[in-house]
């Protein structure tokens, strides 16, 4: 085993962890008031092994035995964490210096659930797929707690420890069924036993269920779906932005990634899974958001439905489908990490505010910030030519290539139902009498992270190449003679 | 009926001889580290100890032993009985069972397993079930804070006496009693691993609830301890486990540290004592070690024990297995 | 070998019976004791394979300081088994039925069981590799060879939790005088000790 060349497959990873301890020293070593340098450190550290990501040499390689694997796929959807990491962090430290939790363990724990992610997304054998879960979930139940002072931050990191445990337990119950009847727990070992006609036996069938059950939590996909709402609603509205954006991404990476690459031979059997994890969510994604009255617990509905939308990609199967993927979750990256900054901003006499109807009139007493929460709403509703809409185009396209039309035209429809609560948003900011206006100014950051992020969103289809191309070069990761 | 007597019985009958020739030299030890003890601290203290039974009060241990046994047996009527019963046994047996992997020459020890060292760190961390199962069977209050404070210190000072041993284990390469001992024919682990050494002793004593970490028994603020109910020979169980644990804990450091039965210096007048004195004699100065400590320490303070263990000790013998680890690497004296 | 396997069930009789007892004793103090004998009992048929490495970890991880601070818990906890058991009788049919349910999905599987026969040759590979190898050195070979990244991963996970348990419980109290070691030795005796001269009948 040559340990450099391992090192250096894994380099991103390794920096990230080694940095994330060496900020946990630092933190402890300066003291309470060293919150900001840290957090400055580490969205440093993020943006260095972004870095090193992008000039790493490997593509399709492997180390540490095989446990970890490098693939064009992989590097999409690192890149695709890193920034969503990198973006809430950077919107973080205003909000929780103000809400007098700035601590400097908090950076470091969101540093280290970055680094579960990343494995998780390079995961190549069954152990390192739960081990990197389990680091990034760990995690992120502590830093929904992290107001450990509050009741409803408290309950949120309860719950989600508590049913994430659960899914964390039935993830590793299939995983056992899936080595019992396997022999082996390595992600190159199994693709070749059923590329080679193997025998699908019950047993195997009941671990992917179990499997699919467990990561279908951690993307909050329905029917797992029930933490998402109070711990969203919960947790502080920082973490919740970071909650939105960098798991799910994972989550979503590893699933198709588990379900693509041992299990591409297998797509008759999880397909339907699939299919009908995909229209629950949309359904529950776009039905239950109609009722709520806070902004966070409609943005936990959203991303549900959001997670829906994605999984129909993945339902696909196909080149296009795992393309269409990897575009919807770019653009889902910069629509929510858009959304939560102005939630972030919903300050009213230095106090936190997230009802839907304090955005009265947002119009008149802050345009520029109503401008960018329309732009996103827009967005997120489907309307042409923002982003959102081309995210959702080629998901559909995917599906319908496939033969899946039914999958199709339910995502259309509840894409239409769950315009109703978007476009109310709009409705409320533009129509509606001013309530109180929102403290100002928003901060530096704030309006650089909203102007970048709007931007994206709004003008994506005059360069839509970038995203494109690089998720259609992640795509070909699982069809090497692809087209 | 030949095979059964020379298949079953008779490795029965040997393993019964070899436990009882490790047992009763054990149990006359034990009685007569009580005597030492008093005579010894007696003697630090300018007084003369016991000196009535027999001749130099020789005959104090049994006299002991025949009081406590014709004692009546207490039973607390609020006390869980079972479990009340159970935790002197426990204490004592462990004790007992312990030395069965202890080798007092090569090739002396009833079991010589490969993982013997991780067999007495195990027992020996079994030995605090006892104090907290008495305390908590007794439905008292001073048993009750002395298990709690025995559980606490028990399990921090377990955790550098680990890494002290894994240091050693380091220099030696092997888990077995017998090749860590075999592996000091050149130099006792005493003096490369000095801080080790210190740490482990003072970690013994923590682990065996000694003076000056004597708090779960504390008799001037606890009574005395988590043995406050007990009488007659449910608390000589304990008094004998407690002993017999001193004894096993110094034959560890013997063995880890003090080269175990290998003379000093391998020359002719030192090797013509067989092995077995030489581990007494060890043993012996390493008991009256614990002694002298006892009659000349004053007992810590809760905290400031724990401050200790997990402050000093565990930093310390972190870094120390790291160096070990690092000047065995960089001198390529990784043993093979 | 009849002793071995009179030992055998010995030990796997103990394991099971303590298991049962763990949930059926009243006294949750009662259970982790009977927890502590399933896991010692473990150790032992663990020995019995040839793993004696690990069964001696088991003994010094589990039982020497696991379940200690367990008891340690448990005891300080006033728990009253009845009034968790109150409501007992709501859920047990919904329980059962999913019991049932598990059960049958559990020998459906069990019943299709084919072991591939890459499984069959690892059932059979011997704890200790045999020669001078003992299986301390082949577990060691394993884990910090093989698995390395597992076992990186693993303290990585160790490490977040132990941020996570100081982030969420631990409170630094105001006004506590602790004692610092330093300043007690570096005292010196002209610090704290005035020596006057004294005129006899004049006082201070």
């Amino acid at each position: 085993m040559n340990i450099g060349n391992d090192i250096l497959t894994a380099l991103p990873e390794i920096f990230l962890a080694c940095s994330a301890i060496a900020l946990l020293m630092l933190g402890v070593f300066r003291g309470e008031g060293s919150s900001r340098l840290i957090m400055t450190l580490s969205v440093t550290a993020l943006i260095v092994t972004l870095g090193l990501l992008l000039m790493g040499p490997t593509r399709n390689t492997s180390a540490f035995n095989d446990l970890f694997a490098n693939d064009g796929f992989g590097d999409f959807m690192k890149m695709l964490v890193l920034i969503g990491a990198a973006l809430t962090m950077v919107m973080a430290q205003r909000y929780i210096e103000r809400e007098q939790m700035a601590r400097f363990e908090l950076p470091v724990l969101l540093l280290f659930s970055t680094v579960g992610m990343l494995m998780m997304i390079s995961a190549n054998d069954l152990i390192a797929l739960y081990m990197g879960v389990e680091l990034q979930s760990l995690a992120l139940y502590v830093v929904a707690a992290i107001r450990r002072d509050t009741l409803r931050s408290s309950e949120a990191g309860l719950k989600y420890f508590v049913l994430g445990s659960l899914s964390s337990g039935m993830l590793l119950y299939g995983l056992s069924m899936i080595y019992g009847f396997t022999g082996t727990t390595n992600f190159t070992t199994l693709a070749e036993i059923f590329a080679n006609g193997g025998e699908v036996s019950l047993g195997l069938t009941v671990g992917l269920v179990f499997l699919s059950a467990g990561l279908a939590f951690k993307i909050s996909a329905v029917p797992f779906h029930m933490w998402t709402p109070d711990v969203y609603e919960g947790a502080p509205t920082a973490i919740t932005a970071f909650f939105a954006v960098a798991p799910k991404i994972a989550g979503l990476a590893l699933f198709v990634r588990v379900l693509m690459g041992p299990f591409g031979e297998l797509v008759d059997q999880w397909q339907q899974i699939i299919v009908f994890i995909a229209v629950a969510s949309m359904l529950v994604g776009a039905l239950a958001a109609i009722a709520q009255n806070n902004i966070k617990r409609l943005m936990a509905y959203s991303s549900i439905g959001n997670m829906g939308y994605a999984l129909v990609g993945l339902a696909a199967g196909t080149q296009e489908g795992i393309r269409a993927v990897g575009v919807y979750m770019a653009i889902y990256l910069f629509m929510n990490v858009g959304t939560f900054a102005v939630i972030l901003c919903m300050r009213v006499n230095d106090r936190m505010v997230e009802r839907i109807d304090d955005l009265k009139g947002l119009s008149r007493t802050n345009p520029l910030i109503a401008l960018a929460l329309a732009i996103f709403m827009f967005s997120m509703a489907g309307i042409p030519p923002l982003a959102g809409f081309f995210g959702k185009l080629y998901v559909f396209l995917a599906a319908v290539e496939s033969g899946l039309y039914i999958l199709a035209v339910i995502g259309v429809l509840t894409s239409v139902i769950s315009a109703f609560y978007y476009l109310r948003i709009i409705k409320v900011m533009y129509f509606d009498e001013p309530s109180e206006a929102f403290d100002q100014p928003i901060g530096r950051e704030m309006a650089v992270v909203l102007t970048a992020t709007s931007v994206i969103v709004l003008l994506f289809f005059i360069m839509p190449s970038p995203i494109l191309e690089s998720a259609s070069a992640a795509a070909e990761a699982f069809f090497p003679a692809g087209p | 009926m030949e095979e059964f007597l020379t298949g079953y019985a008779l490795p029965v009958g040997i393993i019964l001889a070899q436990i009882l020739a490790i047992v009763v030299p054990l149990l006359v030890a034990v009685a007569y580290l009580t005597y030492a003890e008093r005579k010894v601290i007696g003697a630090i203290q300018l007084r003369q100890g016991p000196n009535v039974v027999g001749p130099f009060g020789l005959l104090q241990p049994l006299a002991d032993g025949a009081k406590l046994f014709f004692k009546e047996t207490i039973l607390p009527s609020g006390a869980n009985r079972v479990v009340f019963l159970l935790a002197p046994v426990l204490t004592f047996s462990l004790a007992m069972v312990a030395w069965a992997v202890i080798p007092v020459n090569e090739g002396w020890a009833i079991a010589d397993i490969n993982v013997g060292i991780l067999f007495l760190f195990a027992i020996s961390s079994l030995g605090v079930y006892g104090v907290i199962m008495a305390g908590w069977a007794s439905n008292s209050k001073y048993p009750f804070l002395g298990a709690l404070r025995s559980a606490a210190q028990m399990v921090s000072y377990e955790v550098s006496m680990g890494f002290v041993i894994i240091t050693v284990l380091l220099c030696v390469g092997s888990l077995n009693l017998t090749d860590i001992v075999l592996a000091q024919e050149t130099v006792w682990f005493a003096i490369p691993l000095l801080p080790m050494f210190v740490i482990f002793f003072i970690s013994t004593l923590a682990e065996t609830n000694r003076a000056p970490f004597d708090l779960p028994e504390g008799e001037s603020e606890l009574v005395a301890g988590y043995f406050v109910e007990y009488s007659a020979m449910s608390f000589a169980l304990f008094f004998l486990g407690e002993y017999a644990n001193m004894i096993l804990m110094s034959a560890m450091t013997t063995i880890l540290f003090l080269g175990g039965w290998l003379p000093p210096l391998d020359i002719a007048p030192l090797t013509w004592i067989p092995g077995p004195i030489w581990f007494a004699l060890k043993v012996a100065l390493v008991l009256f070690c614990f002694l002298w400590v006892r009659a000349t320490f004053p007992r810590y303070r809760y905290d400031q024990l724990m401050r200790l263990g997990w402050k000093v000790f565990l930093p310390f013998t972190l870094i120390w297995v790291v160096l070990t680890a690092g000047v065995l690497v960089a001198f390529d004296w990784v043993p093979k | 070998m009849v002793v071995q396997a009179l030992a055998f069930y010995l030990f796997a009789a103990v394991v099971v019976a303590s298991a049962m007892m763990v949930i059926a004793a009243r006294n949750p103090v009662h259970s982790v004791l009977f927890l502590i004998l399933a896991f010692f009992n473990s150790a032992g048929l663990f020995v019995l394979m040839g793993a004696e490495f690990l069964a001696m970890i088991l003994v010094v991880v589990y039982v020497g300081a696991v379940a200690v601070l367990f008891l340690f818990v448990v005891m300080m906890l006033d728990v009253d088994v009845t009034q968790i058991k109150h409501g007992f009788l709501q859920y047990l049919p919904v329980g059962v039925l999913i019991g049932l349910i598990l059960l049958i999905e559990l020998a459906m599987v069990a019943g299709a069981w084919v072991a591939v026969p890459e499984a069959q040759s690892v059932a059979q590979i011997p704890f200790s590799p045999g020669g001078d190898v003992t299986n301390t050195q082949a577990l060691g070979a394993v884990l910090y060879d093989r698995y390395v990244y597992l076992f990186q991963a693993a303290g990585l996970i160790l490490l977040v939790a132990m941020i996570g348990a100081i982030v969420l419980t631990l409170r630094t109290r105001e006004g506590v005088r602790k004692q610092s070691i330093s300043d007690q030795i570096s005292r010196r005796t002209e610090d704290s000790v005035e020596v006057k001269d004294v005129p006899s009948g004049g006082g201070v």
